[in-house]
């Protein structure tokens, strides 16, 4: 119990039920930023409910009551972390669930099944999750929302446990138990009519991966609003692709337009594109900080905080993000200089690979506080890493739909777990080489069937180049195949019995979190 | 009925994944194309001095090294043909060219390629992606042209010098015409009351021309389409009702024979080794880009669930709901593989659309890729059979 990372053990504060036992104490300054933190976070959720629309937006919507464990959400992803790294993890996470509340409140406006705005339901757009909505930049005047992210994936790292009825809807309705659990939870949420009425038209995508595609036709035949699906192909490594995705952007374009009257405008777009290349720039000096010895962005605090930014998931105004982002800057410049560690001891640099459980969003967190494996970065992480045409030329303009079509064919997973043998399996090696890891926390995803195409490969490649690979099975929202402890205990027969490693903190090798939110 | 001259031949030339005819065009020098899936134009694979084969596992037992290499999560199709690579199976081919489509079938070719299983003593072979479209529309018909003319006609050319002109493409369809009609005359025999045809043996025909050279099996469909003008069929019925089959890749006839030993007679195949669509004739004008024509035949013909634009996941079902009225069926059995990607939305939406917009009885299975003595299909399939006949009992043909 103290200031210093690993000064109590952890895992003395699950005792099986849905909250951990206490707070966590940090020491005096850092308890009293977490726990004014803690109050602002509960004080957000309050001022939320206190809005007669989201009241009954709260009371309509079956997923809705999960929300009551936001704050011990971000107590698990702050779990054990001191100083610079609290106050960076706070900063991020506290960022999602401020936006998060911020689109829920403004998609209950306008939604129609609890006599929202017809008016501004209108100027809505809807759009799938994980899709880049960057398309969203040449539309000022209109809102491209995606309810899918409030009641699925945003939900599940909140509470592990939200998404098991809407799994069971999409099963009992006929979907096999083999194939994703996203687009199956999405689809369920559609089949209990338990999604928001908004917008006026779709925009669908083939997003992540082969599953992903197919739950929007299914949904479409239930909803029945117009809808523009956008053909991008996974096949990134060739060239060819990008004409497709370029003709498909233009249409989807036209669509948008001939369906709300909106005009696409140039100067909105570039002005918002400028704003992301200043994201990118930053991230870009993170990944160059985390090669260092002295990494000060790790993975457990800029993952789920990266992968909403760069899709615009949350429909926010992207100077805000870049306000954040800025203050990440700032303090990672400053902890570099003080050569400061993110854990006590980093006793191993890891690229975390595949898709996380997002019933688990703490597991980087965890794999710090009790093995010292420090995520470096993440395969989400290193989407979108590119710089793109931000000013108004005549040849920008027409290069600005092969930058649209460059994010979509590379959008978030896809472009590396459905992308092809060299981006998905060979630059996992050269990751490993600049970022200076020693080893792989390879997610697997137990439904998704890109990047187990390449187990054995995997095995084989990594034992040449002496890397670690710690398989950590998941069923990414379903924690009833895979549990939280079934994820740990991968790691910990790894870290004992073939590195013959002891933990840093003991008490987390095996904790009572099954019941937990 | 009295047994199809050929079919034993037939049915031995599909017991493994190679055969005689394979060995006899290669020997007289054709080159042999590997290939996966209907998205690829097999037109294209077959111009003068090359042919197709529709890659298979038959007999399919142990897939351990398959498994250890694509865990056992992955289809049981795509690891079959690991393990059969594995196992020098396919050894005879001089190239593949899959269609960047399904992300597992990808993995197979990516391990094939990557452990150098196909290549032995052979300099010039490769593995070759293509991307294929997943809508049917102009643009989706552009991209193809564009991936095809690239990645499939420059490389045949510049490997193997393969003509590549019009009029070879042209020879090719020609070829490729003759082949479908053979087979759609044979077919036409189950739209029959009483199908002098079954679908097994249907099955075994239409597949062999999917694994051998069609200049070689041409002749011998030719003289069973002509034993079927005269065939009679059993005095008394050898079926209790009719269906549609549909769902994704069937490449055992021997699944076709468990449903049929069930009591169904299967009377169309709607399945990437079936007739529909990949037995569809190419119609071909004088005006417009010969490569262009044959891509939007496969665009605008292709089946598959993976294309997702709304107006073609609607044709899907009224395309089975077009099939079982010409082919006078009972009922439609929509089947998958386990762990498939596409197939389960596809398999799900479709069996409700079906069954609740259209009116049809439907049996909706998953299955393992060898299903074909599978004890639990055969009894969900007495069961569709026993309740079509009751719903038929109670009045209604639905």
């Amino acid at each position: 119990m103290g200031k210093r990372m690993n000064s109590e053990a952890l895992g003395k504060f699950y005792n099986g039920g849905r909250t951990k036992v206490r707070r966590e104490w940090r020491g005096l300054a850092d308890t009293w930023f977490d726990y004014k933190c803690w109050v602002k976070t509960w004080g957000m959720l309050f001022k939320f409910l206190f809005n007669l629309q989201n009241l009954k937006g709260f009371l309509r919507y079956r997923w809705m009551l999960n929300y009551i464990a936001t704050p011990d959400f971000l107590d698990r992803c702050n779990e054990g972390l001191r100083g610079k790294q609290l106050r960076l993890s706070h900063m991020e996470f506290g960022f999602i669930v401020k936006e998060l509340m911020r689109s829920l409140t403004f998609m209950f406006k306008a939604d129609q099944n609890i006599g929202g705005s017809k008016a501004l339901s209108d100027k809505m757009v809807i759009m799938d999750e994980n899709m880049m909505e960057e398309i969203m930049f040449g539309f000022p005047n209109l809102y491209f929302m995606c309810p899918q992210v409030a009641g699925v994936f945003a939900l599940c790292a909140v509470s592990q446990n939200s998404q098991i009825r809407y799994i069971d809807k999409a099963e009992e309705f006929g979907i096999t138990g083999d194939v994703c659990a996203m687009p199956k939870s999405e689809l369920g949420l559609c089949i209990e009519d338990d999604t928001l009425d908004i917008g006026k038209c779709m925009l669908h995508c083939n997003t992540t991966c082969d599953t992903s595609l197919m739950g929007n036709g299914i949904e479409d035949w239930r909803y029945r609003k117009p809808s523009f699906a956008i053909a991008a192909s996974e096949h990134i490594e060739d060239e060819l692709v990008l004409e497709y995705a370029v003709d498909e952007i233009k249409a989807a374009i036209r669509f948008v337009e001939e369906q709300t009257g909106e005009k696409w405008d140039w100067d909105a777009y570039f002005r918002n594109m400028r704003v992301l290349n200043e994201q990118t720039r930053i991230f870009l000096e993170i990944l160059e900080i985390n090669k260092t010895p002295y990494p000060q962005v790790p993975e457990n605090v800029i993952n789920l905080y990266r992968d909403i930014y760069y899709t615009r998931m949350l429909n926010a105004d992207g100077e805000s993000y870049l306000e954040i982002d800025r203050k990440i800057r700032e303090i990672m410049y400053e902890g570099y200089k003080n050569k400061e560690l993110v854990c006590t001891e980093i006793r191993h640099r890891a690229l975390i690979w595949g898709v996380q459980g997002e019933f688990y969003t703490a597991f980087p967190n965890w794999l710090l506080n009790c093995w010292g494996i420090v995520g470096i970065t993440h395969m989400l992480s290193l989407t979108s890493t590119k710089i793109y045409a931000d000013t108004d030329t005549p040849e920008n303009r027409e290069q600005a739909m092969y930058d649209l079509a460059d994010l979509y064919v590379n959008m978030i997973m896809r472009n590396r777990s459905e992308g092809g043998f060299r981006l998905g399996v060979d630059d996992v090696w050269r990751f490993c080489e600049e970022f200076k890891m020693d080893m792989i926390v390879m997610c697997e995803q137990i439904a998704c069937k890109a990047l187990t195409g390449w187990h054995g490969i995997y095995e084989e490649e990594a034992a040449k180049r002496g890397i670690h690979v710690v398989w950590v099975p998941h069923a990414l929202l379903d924690p009833r195949k895979a549990s939280r402890q079934n994820m740990r205990d991968q790691v910990n027969r790894y870290m004992r019995t073939v590195l013959g490693e002891k933990p840093l903190d003991p008490s987390l090798e095996y904790i009572e979190d099954d019941n937990a939110w | 009925m009295k047994d199809l001259k050929h079919l034993n031949y037939f049915e031995n030339l599909l017991q493994d994944s190679g055969n005689e005819l394979v060995d006899k065009a290669r020997a007289a020098g054709s080159i042999c194309i590997g290939t996966t899936c209907y998205q690829i134009p097999e037109v294209l694979l077959n111009l003068t001095g090359c042919f197709a084969v529709r890659m298979r596992a038959p007999r399919t037992g142990s897939m351990e090294m398959g498994t250890y290499y694509m865990t056992s999560l992955n289809c049981e199709f795509a690891r079959a043909l690991l393990e059969r690579c594995l196992e020098g199976g396919y050894g005879f081919l001089d190239c593949i060219i899959e269609p960047f489509a399904c992300s597992q079938m990808t993995s197979t070719m990516e391990n094939i390629e990557k452990l150098h299983l196909c290549d032995k003593d052979k300099p010039d072979f490769f593995v070759q992606h293509v991307d294929t479209p997943i809508k049917a529309d102009e643009n989706a018909v552009r991209h193809l042209t564009r991936m095809c003319r690239a990645r499939i006609l420059e490389k045949l050319h510049e490997t193997f010098g393969t003509d590549v002109s019009d009029a070879a493409l042209r020879d090719a369809v020609m070829r490729y015409n003759e082949i479908c009609d053979v087979i759609n005359e044979i077919g036409s025999y189950r739209k029959l009351d009483d199908p002098t045809i079954t679908g097994y043996e249907f099955a075994v025909l239409c597949l062999a021309t999917y694994c051998a050279p069609w200049e070689l099996v041409i002749e011998k469909l030719r003289e069973t389409a002509r034993e079927l003008k005269t065939r009679k069929p059993d005095a008394k019925k050898q079926f209790r009702i009719k269906a549609v089959l549909a769902g994704s890749e069937i490449d055992d006839p021997d699944f076709v024979k468990l449903i049929e030993d069930a009591g169904v007679r299967v009377v169309a195949d709607r399945h990437c080794f079936g007739s529909f669509p990949g037995r569809m004739p190419i119609e071909l004008n004088d005006a417009d880009d010969v490569l262009e024509q044959i891509c939007r035949h496969y665009v605008m013909q292709c089946q598959c669930p993976r294309y997702m634009d709304n107006d073609r996941i609607a044709e899907r079902k009224a395309y089975l709901d077009r099939l079982a009225h010409e082919y006078d069926a009972d009922g439609i059995i929509l089947q998958q593989m386990n762990f498939c990607n596409f197939w389960p939305y596809e398999r799900a939406g479709a069996s409700q659309i079906l069954s609740q917009e259209y009116g049809w009885p439907v049996l909706s299975i998953d299955r393992p890729y060898a299903a074909g003595s599978s004890g639990q299909i055969r009894t969900r399939i007495q069961a569709f059979v026993e309740s079509v006949e009751i719903k038929r009992l109670q009045g209604g043909k639905s």
